[in-house]
C-alpha cells in the first residue's frame, strides 16, 4: 500500500513534479516518502514522515536528474524509519527502484542474495529487486533486461519502478497493484493514481498485469514481461483536477461530507424515471440472478450488508462477506452473481475474493467509484456510483453513493414491477441530506460527548449496517473504542460495557414493529444509566427515552440509513475535530488498502 | 497592468428576501433554474478572469459546496468574512489571497460579461487608481447614485434622497492594489466598512474612473423580485441548458412525459421530471431535480431544487425555496396583493407565494396572494393560508 510517481522529460523540473505528484499521492500512505533522480548519476533522498518531512530533507540538497521516481508508504514490511522508506538500492547505489504491494517470495530470495554477499539496509521486502538487477548488470545484461529478468523472479503483487545510474529511462511493471503512465507532448509520467500527474496531463494508459513499461523523454513502450509489444490505448480523463482542492474547508472529509447531495443527484443521473417507476441499467445486460454473494472491506462492507438485505426482501438469496474472509475461505457460490464493492477499484482484498469467485465459475460485478481501477476492468460487468473523488481517509459520500447505487441495482435486477415509490424515495434523498447538513446540532452532541470513553451505536435491519458505520468512523479519526451492534444483540453481552460514561447512539426511524423493538433496547441501556442518543425522523416514541436527538427528516424506509448515517458522519468529525486529530489522514490508515 | 484576478462578494444574507435565505446567502437564490452567483461566474469567466476569489460569510457551505474548488476550468479560492461589517471589509478578507490589481463584483447581482470586459479595458488603458462600472438607472435614489466629470467620478453617494441622479454604480470595479490599504485607512462609519466609502475618498485625492456600460443589470431586493429576475434570464436567453425549440430549454437529464406541454419562455434543469398533461410556463423555472405531477400547472414560477409538485395543483406567480413539497390539488391561483415585509407593506405587489425552504403542503392546500411561508412549515390538507406563516410553524384547517 503505497504510491508511486514517476516522470521523464521534465528536465529540471523534474524533482517539482515528483514531489507534487507524491503530495497528490498521500492519501494512499503517508509514513514515509522518497525520491529517486537519474541521468548521468543517481541522486536518492528519503526520510520517515510525511511529504513535508521530505520537502525539508530536500531542503538541504536538491537531487537532479533527467528522469525520477518517487514514492510515499504506508508500512507492511518493516517499521515506518528512513532506512525502509523507499527508493531502495542496490549494493553500489546504482539502482533504485519504488514499489507497492506485497512480494511473497521475498525471504527467500533475501537468503539467496545474502548468502551470495549482498547486503540489505532495511527489513523491507521490496530491497530485493534492486540486488537482483545488480545480479544481473553484472552478468552483463543490458539495463531492460536486467530489469525484466529480476522481475521475472517475483511473486506477489507489484508495482515497480526502476531508475539507475547513467540511464535516462524509466522501467516499470506491474502486477496486482495499479499502475498508470500519463502522456503529455513532450514528457510521460507513471503513477499509482492518476492524481499524481493530473495537473500536467489529462492522457492516460492504464497498465495491465503482467505488462511492462519504458519511458524516455521521447515516448514510452509498453510490452509484456516477455518482451512482446503490446498494443495499449490512450484514454483521456475527464475530471477536473482542482476536484482535489478542499474548496475552503479545513478537511476533505467535511467538504466531501457536504457534497453528498451532488454525489446522490450524479448516482441517480440518467438512471431513475419516476413517471414510469423504472431504473435504467442497461449497460449491465441481462443480469437476472438467481442469488448474490457481496463482497467488500470496511466502509464498503457496510453497504454490501444493507445491500444483501434489499436483496433479500425481494426474494433473492444474498450474503454479504468481508472480502479478506471470502478469498481465503469462499463459500459454495453455485449461480450467485458475486458483487464487488470497493471506492477505490484497487482494494486488494477484494480483488482477490473476486478473483477466486472467477476462478470457480461465477460472474463478477465491481460496484466502484473509479473508472478504470482494476476491479473495473477485471469483473464482467461494472457499475460506478459516480460520488466524484473522495481523498479524506474515512469514507463518506462514497459510503452514501455506493447505497444509492444498490439500490437502483437492487431495483434493477429483481424488476418487481412499479417501483415508483422507491424512486420517488431515492430522488427525495438529496434534498434530505442537505436538510441535515443545514440543520445538524451534531456538534453539539459532540462537544457534550468527546470526553467519553466508549460510544456505542445500535440499529436494526437496514439501520444495523448504519450503526457498523457509525462506529467505525468513530474509530478511524476520533481513535476512540467504538462498535456498533445490531440493536437486538445487545443484551447478549455487550451490554456488560454499558455505563454511564458510555453515550449509546440509536437509529430508530418510521414507527413499525422494528422500530418498537429498537426503542425496547433503548429502555435497556437507558435503564443502566448510559446516555442515550437518538437519531430518529420522531415517528417513534425513542425520543422519550433519550437525553439528546439528532433528528432526521421523514424518508422511504429504503433510504432512512443514508440520512441517519450523515449525522453520525458529523458526530464523528466534530468529535474528531475537538481532539485535535489529524481528521485527513488518520494515524495507521490509508485510504485504499492495495495489500491483503 | 493587466486585471485577471477577480473578487467576488458573496457574504451578505439579504435580509429582505427573507425567508428564502434562511439557509443559504442571497448569491445562492435562483436566477431563473441557476444561482445568481452562477451567473456572476459566468460574467468574470467569460471576460477572461482566470482567478477567482469569493468572500463568503453567511451560510457559506452553500457557496463552496456549489462551486467547489473550481468553476469552468477557473481555479476558485475562498475567504471567509467572519462577520458581516460592510463591502469594503469584506474586500479586505481576499488581500493575501489576491496578487496584482482586483477586478471586483457584488455576487448578487446579475451583470454581463461586457461590463466586466469595459472595466478592465478602462483600468488597463487609463491606469486611474479605481475604475468603476457606472449606468444609466431610472430608480438612482435605490442604489448608490454616482457624478461623473470627463468619466472621471466626483461624487458616489449611496442611496440619495433627492431625484437629480441619473447614474448608478454598477458595483463592478477594478482597483490598484493598493486598495487594501486604502481601505484599512478609510474610518468605519457605525463599525462598517463600506466600499464606496473608501472609494469617495480616494476621489478626492486620485483619478476614480467611471466606465459607462449597458446590458443587462438585474438586482433582487424582495422575494417577489425573483420572477422578475427570471423573466429577464429567460428573456435574455442566459440559460445553460439545451434549447429544444425556442424559448424552451430542457437539460439533456430531465423528463418530460410527451403528454405535458411547454409553454415558452420555460427552463427545465437536470434530473427534473414532468408528468402527463402538465402545463408548465410561460416564465417558468425548474432548477435541479424538481418533480412536477400529471396535470398540474405552473406559470410565471421558479420552482428550485428538489421541489415536488403533486397531480393536479396550481401554481402562479410563486417562488419556492429548495426541497418544498406540494401536494395534489394545491392552488396559488396567483394575482396581487399588499405584502408585508418586517414594517413596511408594499402594496399591489404581483405574487401568488413565497414558500420557502422545505415547506410542505400536504394536499388542497389554497394560498391568497401575497402569503409568505417560513421554512420548513408544514399545512395540512385542505388549510388555506394567507399573509406570513412563520417557520416551522403547523397550518390546520
Amino acid at each position: 500500500m503505497c504510491g508511486i510517481i514517476g516522470c521523464a522529460g521534465r528536465e529540471s523540473e523534474t524533482l517539482d513534479v515528483l514531489v507534487h505528484g507524491l503530495s497528490k499521492l498521500e492519501y494512499r500512505g503517508y509514513d514515509s516518502a522518497g525520491v529517486a533522480l537519474a541521468g548521468e548519476g543517481l541522486d536518492v533522498c528519503k526520510t520517515a514522515g510525511e511529504i513535508d518531512d521530505l520537502r525539508a530533507a530536500l531542503e538541504e540538497r536538491s537531487p537532479s536528474g533527467s528522469v525520477g521516481i518517487g514514492h510515499t508508504r504506508w508500512s507492511t514490511h518493516g517499521p515506518p524509519t528512513d532506512e525502509n522508506a523507499h527508493p531502495h538500492l542496490d549494493c553500489n547505489r546504482e539502482v533504485a527502484v519504488v514499489h507497492n504491494g506485497i512480494i511473497e517470495n521475498y525471504q527467500e530470495l533475501r537468503d539467496e542474495l545474502s548468502t551470495a554477499g549482498h547486503e540489505f539496509r532495511s527489513d523491507t521486502d521490496t530491497e530485493v529487486v534492486p540486488h537482483l538487477i545488480e545480479d544481473e548488470l553484472a552478468d552483463g545484461a543490458d539495463p531492460e533486461d536486467a530489469v525484466r529478468q529480476a522481475i521475472a523472479r517475483l511473486d506477489g503483487s507489484y508495482a515497480v519502478s526502476v531508475v539507475m545510474s547513467g540511464v535516462d529511462r524509466i522501467f516499470a511493471a506491474r502486477n496486482d497493484s495499479p499502475l498508470v503512465l500519463g502522456i503529455d507532448s513532450d514528457a510521460y509520467y507513471l503513477a499509482s493514481d492518476v492524481p499524481a500527474f493530473r495537473d500536467h496531463t489529462d492522457r492516460v494508459v492504464y497498465l495491465d498485469d503482467g505488462e511492462f513499461a519504458v519511458l524516455d523523454a521521447d515516448g514510452y513502450r509498453v510490452t509484456t514481461l516477455d518482451g512482446e509489444p503490446v498494443e495499449k490505448t490512450e484514454d483521456t480523463v475527464d475530471w477536473d483536477p482542482e476536484e482535489t482542492g478542499k474548496s475552503g474547508y479545513d478537511h476533505f472529509m467535511l467538504k466531501e461530507i457536504h457534497e453528498q447531495p451532488r454525489a446522490l443527484r450524479q448516482c441517480f443521473r440518467g438512471r431513475v424515471d419516476e413517471l414510469s417507476g423504472t431504473v435504467d441499467l442497461a449497460d449491465l445486460g441481462d443480469l437476472s440472478p438467481r442469488g448474490v454473494q457481496l463482497v467488500a472491506c470496511g466502509t464498503s462492507y457496510h453497504a454490501a450488508v444493507y445491500a444483501a438485505q434489499l436483496f433479500q426482501q425481494a426474494g433473492i438469496p444474498a450474503q454479504a462477506f468481508l472480502a479478506s474472509e471470502y478469498a481465503t475461505s469462499p463459500p459454495p457460490i453455485g449461480d450467485a452473481l458475486v458483487i464487488g464493492v470497493t471506492q477505490s477499484g484497487e482494494t486488494a482484498d477484494t480483488l482477490s475474493a473476486l478473483r477466486e469467485a472467477r476462478k470457480r465459475g461465477a460472474r463478477t460485478l465491481a460496484v466502484t467509484n473509479t473508472v478504470g481501477s482494476t476491479v473495473a476492468r477485471e469483473c464482467d460487468h461494472a457499475m460506478y456510483i459516480r460520488a466524484g473523488p473522495e481523498i479524506g481517509v474515512a469514507a463518506t459520500k462514497t459510503f452514501s453513493s455506493q447505497i444509492a447505487a444498490l439500490n437502483l441495482l437492487a431495483l434493477a435486477i429483481t424488476s418487481v414491477g412499479d417501483a415508483r415509490e422507491v424512486i420517488s424515495g431515492l430522488r427525495d434523498l438529496p434534498g434530505a441530506v442537505q436538510e441535515i447538513l443545514d440543520t445538524s446540532t451534531a456538534q453539539e452532541i459532540a462537544e457534550t460527548y468527546r470526553d467519553a470513553e466508549s460510544y456505542f451505536f445500535i440499529g436494526r435491519g437496514l439501520h444495523y449496517p448504519v450503526a457498523l458505520e457509525g462506529a467505525l468512523k468513530m474509530k478511524e479519526i476520533t481513535y476512540k473504542h467504538a462498535e456498533g451492534f445490531a440493536a437486538g444483540e445487545l443484551k447478549h453481552g455487550p451490554l456488560a460495557l454499558v455505563t454511564s460514561d458510555t453515550p449509546v447512539f440509536a437509529v430508530v426511524t418510521g414507527d413499525d414493529e422494528m422500530a418498537t423493538k429498537t426503542v425496547g433496547n433503548v429502555k435497556e441501556v437507558e435503564a443502566r444509566d448510559a446516555p442515550v442518543v437518538a437519531v430518529t425522523d420522531g415517528a417513534s416514541d425513542v425520543e422519550r427515552y433519550a437525553d439528546h436527538v439528532l433528528e432526521v427528516p421523514d424518508t422511504h424506509r429504503r433510504v432512512a440509513a443514508v440520512v441517519a448515517n450523515v449525522q453520525l458522519q458529523l458526530v464523528a468529525y466534530h468529535t474528531a475535530d475537538m481532539l485535535g486529530r489529524s481528521i485527513d489522514k488518520p494515524r495507521n490508515l490509508a485510504k485504499s488498502v492495495t495489500v491483503e | 497592468m493587466s486585471v485577471s484576478t477577480a473578487v467576488v462578494l458573496a457574504a451578505g444574507e439579504g435580509t429582505r428576501l427573507r425567508p428564502l435565505t434562511r439557509n443559504r446567502p442571497k448569491p445562492m437564490l435562483p436566477a431563473a433554474n441557476r444561482p445568481i452567483l452562477e451567473h456572476v461566474f459566468d460574467a468574470l469567466v467569460d471576460a477572461g478572469m482566470d482567478e477567482l476569489v469569493c468572500v463568503v460569510g453567511y451560510k457559506h457551505d452553500r457557496v463552496q459546496d456549489h462551486f467547489g474548488p473550481s468553476y469552468r476550468d477557473v481555479p476558485v479560492q475562498y475567504v471567509r468574512q467572519h462577520k458581516q461589517l460592510g463591502s469594503g471589509h469584506a474586500l479586505l478578507q481576499a488581500r493575501a489571497a489576491v496578487d496584482g490589481p482586483p477586478l471586483v463584483v457584488n455576487g448578487d447581482r446579475l451583470i454581463e460579461s461586457s461590463m466586466v470586459e469595459a472595466v478592465a479595458e478602462g483600468f488597463e488603458r487609463h491606469d486611474p487608481s479605481a475604475a468603476l462600472a457606472v449606468m444609466e438607472h431610472p430608480d438612482a435614489g435605490q442604489y448608490g447614485a454616482v457624478v461623473l466629470e470627463n468619466d472621471e467620478l466626483t461624487e458616489i453617494i449611496e442611496k440619495p434622497t433627492t431625484g437629480e441622479y441619473r447614474l448608478i454604480n454598477a458595483g463592478i470595479y477594478a482597483f490598484d492594489a493598493s486598495i487594501f490599504d486604502e481601505i484599512a485607512d478609510t474610518p468605519r462609519s457605525a463599525g462598517e466598512l463600506a466600499l464606496t466609502d473608501t472609494i469617495a475618498r480616494l476621489a478626492e485625492r486620485e483619478q476614480v474612473r467611471g466606465v459607462r456600460c449597458e446590458g443587462m443589470w438585474v438586482d433582487a431586493t424582495y422575494p417577489w423580485d425573483l420572477l422578475t429576475v427570471a423573466r429577464t434570464v429567460l428573456a435574455r436567453g442566459k440559460v445553460d441548458v439545451t434549447e429544444r425549440e425556442e424559448g424552451v430549454w430542457i437539460h439533456d437529464e430531465a423528463r418530460v412525459h410527451d403528454a405535458a406541454t411547454l409553454r415558452p419562455p420555460v427552463v427545465v434543469g437536470p434530473d427534473s421530471e414532468i408528468g402527463p398533461g402538465a402545463v408548465v410556463g410561460p416564465d417558468a423555472a425548474l432548477g435541479y431535480n424538481v418533480t412536477v405531477g400529471a396535470n398540474v400547472t405552473v406559470e410565471r414560477t421558479v420552482l428550485d431544487a428538489d421541489a415536488r409538485v403533486d397531480a393536479g395543483s396550481v401554481l402562479v406567480d410563486t417562488v419556492t425555496g429548495q426541497d418544498v413539497d406540494v401536494g395534489a390539488g394545491s392552488v396559488v391561483p396567483g394575482g396581487q396583493a399588499d405584502v408585508r415585509v418586517g414594517n413596511e407593506v408594499f402594496e399591489d405587489q404581483r405574487l401568488g407565494a413565497v414558500l420557502a425552504d422545505r415547506v410542505t403542503a400536504e394536499g388542497d392546500v389554497s394560498f391568497d396572494p401575497g402569503t409568505l411561508v417560513g421554512p420548513s412549515a408544514h399545512l395540512h390538507t385542505g388549510a388555506h393560508a394567507r399573509g406570513q406563516i412563520p417557520d416551522g410553524a403547523e397550518v390546520m384547517r
